[in-house]
């Protein structure tokens, strides 16, 4: 074989390998192959358990995240939408001094509350993205400091305790989050392959100025991006927030890094038009298997850290060259 | 002339995926003397000059620059040869001054020092601004130009490097009469130093006045050259439309109906098109011929919403859109293929399913949640790839960046297709396009009209609209100058038509 | 020569910055008579120093259209190498050149991953910020460490009557601003941010000028970063948090455009950085609620942003190409 012949057949190969739904899968069986022999207690019923139990809403926020790198954008506020979510949540259902205290509708209508409150921010965000042209990192960099700091602010940093046993529920049993994780995954599944809106955000992720001549809606769309991150980023404060029986101004802060490596990881690319439900659930498996064992190994938090940005990096190097792999231009 | 040629082709060859663009190009321009380079559009005139300019690399042939062999790899070589291009869409950075586009990779230093010698620049440039007429301060700017000015600032540039032969691309087209007798005052001032010049341009009378010398490119070779005193316009007009390769077109067996499909009436947007007024029926294949610059990709971009007007009115199978944006204008039956595939027309990395079913997909939505009819839509487009004779080879899953231009322009058209538009604007429509995907798209358009599509056809291949069109109308400086009925059709009188004026009010 | 007059709404855009310097300083200044004194006055511009100077290096790389969120990060991993060693024992002078070090080592690894690795730079150095700031936090192990006395000296000497942290702003601003308006370099970092491929097409290395501006900015985040501890006087695990915020509103206050090619250090930057300071210091003269301070930086961020767009948006509707010569 010539040499232009078997870089050609390498480059194919490396495609193929980086193109699979199911490369990232692999990674993790491999994760696993090479860690767990080091790793104490790794491949327990009871570590399974605690995996899934952290994976699900980070799966839901994940999703969020994804719909909006389709179109091209990013969304940094999320952690921060959780943090106003879980306590407007705890604010109006707790049993001190919510306007919801022992309501039997306290749960369905607490959760909803914490939904509209994540539609809103995502509004804001879709707005000033849309409507005013301003850059999606620098909207959502400022919509994450203001509003975590309004968080804080309304409790003055301090967490609700005392929040109805039916809500807590949703995310502490771990049936039930797992329920609301699937259906909300196979949502956003057939939203993404099936409805109209889903191919939508591919073509404008594609390329907006062709997706306009076409007819699309296309601020509408990212709007809509916008508006299902925070409403995702909502349900995984209900998840959250059900975990800890707890809401806290500060919940989430810590996952930013999770959210975006998992996305990115999976295979949902920085550039626009490309992201599947299954491999955000694969990069969400992914991370929490290194997020997991390294705490089994008993590292220390910054070291998680430092862990994660390299993951994110590396997730965007990988970005990158998927990129250039891809079919050339001509 | 006694001495060498200022710069020399000899037997320049170039294709672009094994269609040839150049083929032996052969000639030389004497220092000090003008030569006008003419020829239609996609004649090879930019690929010679970008050649030329170190944008390109030639496939065969060589250069010859001063007596020395020239094969420049990149733009800083050229201009490191003195040879300088000023491109129609001009290089000029507007976030920064006068003097600092013209000195940007050569600032006068203070001694060794790593700083701007400011006083020096500023003497050099006034030096540079006096020298092409340019009565501004060295430190005003770019930004506050008009597009005139820029123009001197570009030839300031050149002069700044030395260049002993300068292109320039069009240099008029945005230019009032007055900047344009003082360019052409300035031209020949650096005629007289000795300075080479390739001057390209459709304002014949332009050249005419300017130019020692001529050559004329059709279809990427030289068909004519010599002092410009020995071609009358009529010849050169004619040197220019020729007969192009043989290309066959499709029979045409409908005709238009009464009904009206597009109307236009006093169109105006200030600086872009005036007053523009044209019908076209349904069933009616309408060309539009303009060269490039003339403002036709501008008004289709108007007339589907893309673009502002200012005033005048457009009425899409009788109802009157205002100011409506592409989603409605679509909606009531407008459709538009961009010359622009690469950015307006298709979405590259997307596959060859989604790109043809982007435009049609509303009406294979069901129920609340809009989800889409899977079984309709993959007839749909399995209906859509017969009828745009995609090639067999593509997979509907293939992103739509692997196919070749033809197929590409196929696609692009391809999803229009299920609306059944009321009127269909095709800008440019098979500009990259092979022989034989030409025939199939002339095939398809004409299908679209006998079905009772009205078609406006934008163009500037004179060949090919005299080909397929029932009428064609000649725009030229963002005016409608003509509108010719298919017995009146005639190269030589629709280019001249299309030739922009000397002077402009 | 003619003056050229640009349109009332552009004026209006361009002088944004200290039309609403002025109505912020009003503002507080009504609802606070002690905010207008002098000594005030002087307190914020002392205290604005090291977002001036970390502001002053972000302004080089927005200039480019570029980006960096790790500058705080920066200041922290520099801040806690710094402190280890003087509780080590280490001289000063040591300690501040390790701080240094820190910067322009990490400008360089975002320069690397910018320019070789062609990842955008805000995912780049977003994920160099959680790097950084975790390799601080094991560093220090999550503890405060008390600086020596000789550290808390350099915010108070004086020389000359001036505080040496002004001494710095002023040496800073002036650097920058000759580099910037006055070296063929600083002219080319406005060239780049206008058009990259025109600037690769004119011959300027476009890859360098990248690669330098991350490297500046790490460099002055670290300066920044020592005149902050000087001021503080110890290195908490919450140092430097949030200063990528404080430094992208200074910049952009000032004029500075996230879309690249536009914006100056002086006067636009420094005064975006006495603006941010001036509202800090009002609020705390005010007596507001400390919880709320992030919610009004981020609405002045966005405030800034916004005008930044709305006159993105105006410029270019200015440039756009004509076709024929209307009256």
């Amino acid at each position: 074989m010539s040499d232009a012949a078997t870089a050609r057949s390498w480059r194919a190969t490396a495609a193929r390998v980086l193109f699979s739904d199911y490369f990232v899968l692999w990674l993790c069986v491999v994760y696993v192959a090479v860690v767990a022999p080091f790793t104490p207690g790794f491949l327990t019923l009871e570590n399974a358990g605690n995996l899934l139990a952290t994976l699900l809403p980070l799966f839901v926020v994940a999703l969020g995240q994804t719909l909006v790198l389709i179109t091209g954008g990013i969304d940094l506020s999320v952690t921060s939408i959780i943090g106003l979510c879980s306590i407007t949540g705890a604010l109006a259902m707790n049993d001190d001094t919510g306007w919801l205290a022992r309501s039997p509708m306290a749960m369905p209508v607490g959760a909803g509350v914490m939904l509209a409150a994540g539609a809103l921010v995502g509004g804001f965000n879709g707005t000033a993205i849309t409507r005013f042209r301003m850059p999606p990192f620098i909207v959502t960099l400022a919509s994450m400091m203001g509003v975590s700091g309004a968080a804080v602010w309304l409790t003055q940093s301090k967490t609700i305790n005392r929040l109805p046993d039916a809500f807590n529920a949703l995310g502490g049993k771990t049936t039930i989050a797992l329920v609301i994780a699937l259906v909300v995954g196979i949502s956003v599944h057939v939203m993404l392959s099936r409805s109209m809106f889903g191919r939508w955000l591919y073509a404008v992720g594609h390329n907006a100025r062709t997706a306009r001549v076409s007819g699309v809606p296309v601020n509408g769309v990212i709007l809509g991006a916008y508006i299902c991150s925070g409403v995702l980023a909502a349900v995984a404060a209900i998840l959250y927030t059900g975990q800890a029986e707890t809401g806290s101004p500060v919940l989430g802060q810590r996952i930013l890094l999770d959210v975006i490596g998992a996305t990115v990881i999976g295979g949902t690319s920085l550039f626009g038009g490309r992201g599947k439900v299954l491999w955000t659930l694969f990069g969400v498996l992914f991370l929490k298997l290194v997020d997991n064992s390294l705490n089994l190994l008993s590292l220390s938090l910054f070291t998680l850290t430092i862990v994660k940005g390299v993951v994110i990096l590396l997730a965007a190097l990988l970005d990158s060259l998927r990129t250039r792999l891809g079919p050339a231009d001509r | 002339m006694t001495s060498a040629p200022a710069v020399e082709f000899q037997g320049i060859d170039k294709n672009f995926s094994g269609v040839p663009v150049l083929r032996a190009v052969t000639f030389s321009v004497a220092a000090g003397r003008t030569l006008g380079l003419v020829g239609e559009n996609g004649a090879g005139k930019s690929t010679l000059m970008n050649i030329l300019g170190g944008n390109l690399r030639s496939d065969h042939g060589r250069m010859v620059l001063a007596g020395q062999p020239y094969a420049p790899g990149h733009p800083t070589d050229a201009s490191r040869r003195g040879v300088a291009f000023i491109h129609q869409d001009l290089n000029l950075f507007s976030n920064l001054t006068i003097a600092e586009n013209i000195f940007l990779t050569s600032f006068p230093r203070l001694g060794g020092a790593p700083w701007i010698a400011q006083r020096r620049l500023h003497t050099r440039t006034t030096q540079l601004l006096h020298d092409v007429g340019l009565d501004l301060a060295p430190d005003t700017p770019v930004e506050r130009l008009s597009t005139g000015e820029c123009q001197l600032v570009e030839i300031a540039r050149a002069l700044s490097v030395d260049a002993r032969l300068i292109i320039l691309d069009e240099p008029t087209t945005s230019l009032s009469a007055r900047e344009t007798d003082a360019l052409f005052a300035l031209l020949r001032r650096l005629q007289a130093q000795g300075i080479a010049l390739i001057y390209i341009s459709h304002i014949l009378e332009h050249v005419r006045q300017l130019c020692h010398d001529v050559v004329v490119l059709r279809d990427g070779a030289v068909v004519a050259q010599g002092t410009i005193a020995t071609f009358s316009t009529a010849a050169l007009i004619s040197a220019m439309v020729g007969r192009s390769l043989t290309q066959l077109y499709p029979t045409r067996h409908g005709a238009a109906t009464g009904e009206m499909a597009l109307e236009v009436k006093a169109v105006s947007q200030p600086g872009i098109v005036r007053a523009i007024d044209f019908t076209v029926r349904r069933g009616e294949v309408v060309g539009m011929f303009g060269l490039m610059g003339a403002g036709r990709s501008e008004l289709a971009r108007i007339l589907f919403g893309l673009e502002p007007h200012a005033s005048g009115e457009i009425s899409i199978a009788g109802q009157p859109l205002a100011h409506a944006d592409a989603r409605r204008r679509i909606e009531h039956g407008l459709a538009f293929v961009s010359d622009d595939r690469r950015h307006d027309g298709l979405c590259l990395h997307a596959s060859i399913a989604d790109n043809l079913a982007l435009v049609s997909l509303r009406s294979h939505a069901r129920g609340k949640f809009k989800l889409i009819d899977r079984t309709g839509w993959q007839r749909a487009i399995s209906r859509i790839r017969e009828a745009v004779r995609l090639t067999a080879k593509a997979n509907d899953d293939q992103p739509v960046q692997t196919l070749s231009g033809g197929n590409q322009q196929k696609v692009a058209l391809g999803k229009w297709l299920l609306m059944s538009p009321a009127v269909l604007i095709l800008d440019e429509p098979t500009r990259g396009v092979d022989v034989g995907a030409k025939f199939d798209l002339y095939q398809l358009m004409l299908d679209l009209a006998d079905r009772g599509s009205g078609l406006l056809v934008i163009s500037s291949e004179i060949e090919e609209l005299i080909g397929i069109c029932d009428r064609i109308l000649v725009m030229s400086q963002g005016e409608i100058r003509g509108n010719f009925r298919r017995t009146e059709f005639n190269r030589e009188t629709l280019l001249t038509a299309a030739l922009p004026r000397e002077t402009q009010t | 020569m003619r003056p050229r007059p640009s349109s009332p709404g552009i004026l209006v855009l361009r002088q944004a910055p200290l039309i609403l310097f002025a109505a912020i300083v009003l503002l507080f200044g009504a609802l606070a008579p002690k905010f207008l004194t002098a000594d005030n006055a002087i307190n914020v511009l002392i205290q604005a120093v090291p977002t001036a100077i970390v502001a002053v290096g972000m302004t080089f790389v927005l200039l480019t259209a570029g980006v960096d969120l790790s500058v705080g990060a920066i200041m922290f991993l520099g801040g806690a190498i710094a402190g280890k060693l003087l509780v080590g024992g280490q001289p000063l002078p040591l300690a501040l050149g390790a701080i240094l070090a820190v910067g322009v080592a990490f400008g360089a690894l975002n320069a690397v991953f910018v320019t070789r690795l062609r990842i955008a730079p805000f995912i780049v150095t977003l994920a160099l910020l959680f790097i950084g700031r975790g390799v601080a936090l094991t560093i220090t192990q999550t503890r405060a460490m008390n600086l020596p006395d000789s550290f808390l000296q350099l915010g108070a000497t004086r020389i000359a009557g001036v505080p040496l942290p002004l001494m710095v702003l002023g040496a800073v601003v002036l650097t920058a601003q000759v580099v910037l308006m006055h070296t063929p370099f600083g002219r080319q970092i406005y060239a780049v941010g206008n058009h990259p491929a025109n600037a690769r097409r004119a011959g300027i290395r476009t890859q360098r000028i990248l690669a330098a501006v991350y490297i500046i900015c790490g460099f002055c985040a670290a300066l920044g970063g020592i005149l902050s501890l000087a001021q503080l006087g110890a290195v908490s695990p919450k140092f430097g948090e949030a200063y990528e915020f404080k430094a992208i509103a200074a910049a952009v206050l000032g004029g500075t455009s996230l879309f690249g090619g536009r914006g100056a250090v002086f006067p636009g930057t420094v005064l975006g950085a006495v603006l941010i300071q001036s509202i800090e210091t009002g609020l705390v003269i005010l007596n507001a609620d400390p919880y709320a301070y992030p919610v009004v930086t981020a609405a002045v961020i966005l405030i800034a942003v916004l005008v930044d767009s709305v006159r993105n948006t105006a410029l270019s509707r200015l440039t756009q190409r004509r076709i024929r010569v209307d009256a």
